[in-house]
């Protein structure tokens, strides 16, 4: 018979790549949000800049691992219009591309169309402060743990809702309280200062804050001088959250794929 | 042994939101679409048509009942029901910052096709759905007909083994429906099987095989639109153009054919029959010079008396 019975056979990221292509053009139109998405590290950078131009490194550092934190909440809002608005994840779900495969191709269109700002970034700190080798490799490492961590949780986060308005005050709320209040912009050391001592690891367990103390570390800037159980607090924690929430979404996307 | 594209054996389906009342959405729905037909389910809002097609295109779990889709179960291998299905979702709206040649293009990229036969396939489907115009303009840009006229492409490119299509022609001109109609005949010629809904009676009467009408979550009648004309009471409607209330007792002698509306406000009595008996009724019309025309019943004309009666029968049965 004509219509193929099976179509080609698929393994299960197979499709990701097809539909990280149809996120990063429908993205790709949206380039004022590429602008907005960069307005809180601007603000930051400008204000320590102005302030205090000895803790640019931080903020800037900073800065990048806010960008990528914040494709979680590109994540969310993305899968949620398309599912509640658009009423397009039937049309993909019903089909070969798996569901994990969908929320990959969705996470990885969404990071690659944010990346140009943060190539401005980088290219930013290569020139005001450049990374050694070390300190380049920790920060590659963390902010693919990052994106990992941050997609999941978009991803996941946006199936719990019925209407997608009802989403972006949490969204937004979540993303910037995680992303800001703890040393992320600003030194570990800071933090540590106006935190009781019993919450400091609260820091090194969060994975934007984590990401922070690491890469400020690695790079040997002064006032993120970690303990030996420090830094290994911060790569344990990261490098779990990721990997068990990535799984968990996994899990999660092809639950979510069938209402009940 | 030839199996069907979907057999559905007593499905039920409860919603159950939180803080909220649940609602038997299915209570019981068995359905056979047997492969290379096409099947139309019919129903008013909210009979529970969106709701069997998202079960049997694994997109929603039943609360009990079976559903098989190509001999596989769609509650225990949703995995391999998918690659051979596509569905056009109610009220699915292309991506607004794609043209509706992207928008083909990358679905079919992203189920897996090579791309020169996402191409071809791509073009195909836009100028079966008339897109070519329109092709390469944003669809933010497109009239709601037109959008719906890119979803429709975008999964017939597919050519899936069977297809959902739940309201396809809603908001499409009389030529893009017939166009649709055309298409879904080509597809279903070429091997797949097609289950749709839609509230355009003429549309479901010319395209359909086999049509179910579904009311209240239970199937209230099935077969063919003749079958179902002939169980609505009669395939033809008898009209006489005579005032209800002349005393003449024309509405007692026609109500022993069957029950007679009362249409025109008062101006006219129409009934519903079989050929056999046409003689005899036109026999009466002469006999009382009362003019009288006799027609085809339609599909809807069927469709509101069945659904009519179970709304009857519900109303009476001490609910
Ligand atoms: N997510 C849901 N939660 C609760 N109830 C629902 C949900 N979806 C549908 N229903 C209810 O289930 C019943 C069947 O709905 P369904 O969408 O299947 O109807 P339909 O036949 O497709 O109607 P329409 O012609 O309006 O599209 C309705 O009473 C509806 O209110
Ligand atoms: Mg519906």
């Amino acid at each position: 018979m004509a219509a193929e019975m099976g179509a080609p056979r698929f393994s299960r990221w197979q499709g990701a790549l097809g539909f990280m292509l149809t996120e990063l053009r429908v993205q790709g139109h949206e380039t004022l949000a590429l602008a907005t998405s960069m307005i809180v590290q601007t603000v930051f950078i400008v204000f320590v800049w102005v302030l205090n131009r000895g803790l640019l490194p931080y903020a800037l550092l900073g800065a990048v691992v806010f960008s990528v934190f914040q494709i979680g909440e590109r994540v969310t809002n993305e899968s949620a219009y398309i599912r509640i608005d658009h009423r397009l994840t039937d049309l993909y779900l019903a089909s070969p591309l798996t569901p994990e495969a969908y929320f990959l191709g969705m996470a990885t269109g969404v990071m690659t169309a944010f990346l140009p700002p943060v190539f401005v970034l980088v290219a930013l700190i290569e020139v005001l402060h450049p990374l050694t080798w070390f300190a380049a490799l920790v920060f590659a490492a963390v902010l693919v743990a990052l994106w990992l961590f941050a997609s999941a949780m978009g991803y996941i986060f946006s199936t719990l809702f019925l209407d997608s308005r009802a989403i972006w005050p949490y969204s937004s709320l979540f993303y910037n309280a995680f992303g800001v209040l703890p040393p992320v912009f600003y030194p570990y050391a800071y933090w540590k200062a106006i935190i009781p001592h019993s919450l400091e690891p609260l820091a090194l367990l969060l994975p934007p804050s984590a990401s922070a103390a690491l890469v400020t570390w690695a790079e040997g800037l002064p006032l993120a001088n970690l303990s030996g159980g420090e830094v290994a607090m911060a790569s344990v924690a990261i490098v779990v959250e990721s990997l068990g929430l990535f799984l968990f979404a996994v899990y999660w996307a092809r639950r979510a794929s069938r209402e009940r | 042994m030839v199996e069907d594209a979907i057999s559905a054996r007593d499905v039920r389906k409860v919603y159950r939101t939180r803080g909220q009342p649940p609602v038997e959405a299915l209570s019981g729905v068995s359905i056979r679409v047997p492969k290379g037909s096409r099947i139309s389910l019919l129903g008013r809002n909210g009979a529970g048509k969106t709701t069997f097609l998202r079960i049997a295109s694994t997109l929603l779990l039943p609360t009990s009942g079976e559903v098989r889709v190509f001999g596989r179960d769609v509650v225990e291998d949703p995995e391999g029901v998918r690659p051979l299905i596509a569905v056009v979702p109610q009220e699915g709206k292309p991506f607004f910052h794609l043209t509706p040649r992207e928008q083909v293009y990358t679905y079919l990229r992203s189920r897996g096709f090579v791309r020169e036969t996402a191409k071809s396939r791509t073009e195909e489907a836009l100028s079966l759905m008339s897109l070519g115009e329109v092709a390469d303009r944003l669809n933010v840009t497109l009239s709601g007909g037109q959008r719906q006229r890119a979803m429709v492409a975008t999964v017939i490119s597919t050519q899936a083994p069977l297809l959902f299509l739940d309201e396809p022609t809603i908001g499409l001109d009389p030529f893009a429906r017939r166009g649709v109609w055309e298409t879904l005949r080509l597809l279903t010629r070429r091997g797949s099987t097609i289950l749709l809904t839609t509230h355009y009676l003429d549309e479901a009467d010319v395209l359909s095989d086999r049509l179910y009408i579904v009311d209240r979550g239970r199937v209230v009648g099935e077969g063919s639109s003749e079958e179902l004309k002939r169980t609505s009471g009669g395939t033809l409607r008898v009209t006489f153009q005579a005032p209800f209330s002349d005393g003449s007792g024309l509405e007692g002698t026609l109500s022993t054919f069957g029950p007679v509306l009362k249409e025109d406000a008062g101006g006219s009595l129409t009934l519903f029959t079989g050929p056999e008996r046409i003689q005899e009724l036109m026999a009466i019309a002469m006999a009382r010079k009362v003019p009288a025309t006799v027609g085809p019943v339609t599909l809807e004309e069927a469709f509101l008396r069945l659904v009519g009666r179970s709304i009857d029968e519900e109303d009476s049965g001490g609910r």
